[in-house]
């Protein structure tokens, strides 16, 4: 029984271990960079610790800003347009939106199924959604 | 006997092999006229369930305002402020309506300009 317990507290510490470990976006939200008026920004978390393990890049228009960090969140300015933000595990998914000067858009990184490790993929939510989930993720830099 | 793990392992070795993308939104090319005028913006009474062909079950939730911001060959096109609209089949592509007379027939998809026919056009139902 003391062996099951040990092995319980050694996974579960392993599993948060791959959690973001920096400061809640509810405790730095007011130092946050104001958003340029020529440019949208685009917050981008993952709010769950399913699948943990599974921490792929997350491209922006094919550039590398962050990392898919369970309870992380990291936001880019770009300028408005068209963004293509993409990860990638075994296979590659991809989100397409628009983003006007000015705007901000919400990005959650969710956990699928997949043949041998779980997918992560990106989802425009809403902004109410968004700023909801995003409180308790923490900022991972990006 | 021994053919079953040789069998499994090539099986493994063929899916590994083979993209996930196996699910695709169809797609036509779609070219976005915003100098004609269109039909007047509209409010759906009721929520509705609409499927791209090859991709997932959308719903359009009831008291969404849309408004007309221009047109493509299959007809006009709405765009709503009061929730997200997106094409999802193994990618997700950022949605607007498609209407013609009375029915909703597709989704445009303004950054990749193409037009994604509903599985099955839905009638219009609005306030």
């Amino acid at each position: 029984m003391k062996r099951i317990a040990v092995l319980v507290v050694v996974l579960l510490s392993g599993y948060l271990a791959g959690c973001a470990s920096g400061p809640k976006y509810s405790e730095i939200s007011s130092t946050i960079s104001t958003l340029a008026p020529d440019k949208g920004r685009v917050y981008i978390y993952r709010k769950t610790i399913a699948g943990a393990a599974v921490q792929p890049a997350v491209r922006v228009d094919n550039e590398v800003v962050g990392k898919a960090v369970p309870k992380g969140f990291f936001y880019v300015d770009r300028v408005p347009g068209n963004l293509k933000i993409e990860t990638s595990t075994e296979v590659d998914r991809a989100l397409s939106m628009t983003l006007e000067a000015g705007e901000t858009r919400y990005v959650r990184l969710n956990i699928g199924i997949g043949f041998f490790v779980g997918h992560v993929y990106p989802e425009l939510v809403d902004e109410v959604t968004g700023k909801k989930e995003i409180q308790s993720c923490s900022y991972t830099g990006s | 006997m021994k053919i079953i793990p040789v069998v499994v392992t090539a099986s493994c070795l063929f899916l590994a092999g083979c993209a996930f993308d196996v699910i695709r939104v169809k797609q036509e090319p779609a070219v976005l006229d915003t100098t004609q005028a269109c039909d007047d913006a509209f409010v759906l009474s009721e929520t509705i369930k609409v499927a791209p062909m090859g991709g997932y079950e959308r719903e359009l939730q009831s008291a969404t305002h849309w408004r007309c911001v221009g047109k493509i060959a299959q007809g006009g096109v709405f765009r709503t402020r009061d929730q997200i609209l997106t094409a999802e089949a193994s990618n997700i592509y950022e949605a607007d309506l498609v209407v013609s007379g009375n029915h909703i027939v597709g989704f445009f998809l303004p950054v990749e300009s193409t037009f994604s026919p509903l599985k099955k056009p839905h009638a219009l139902i609005v306030r």
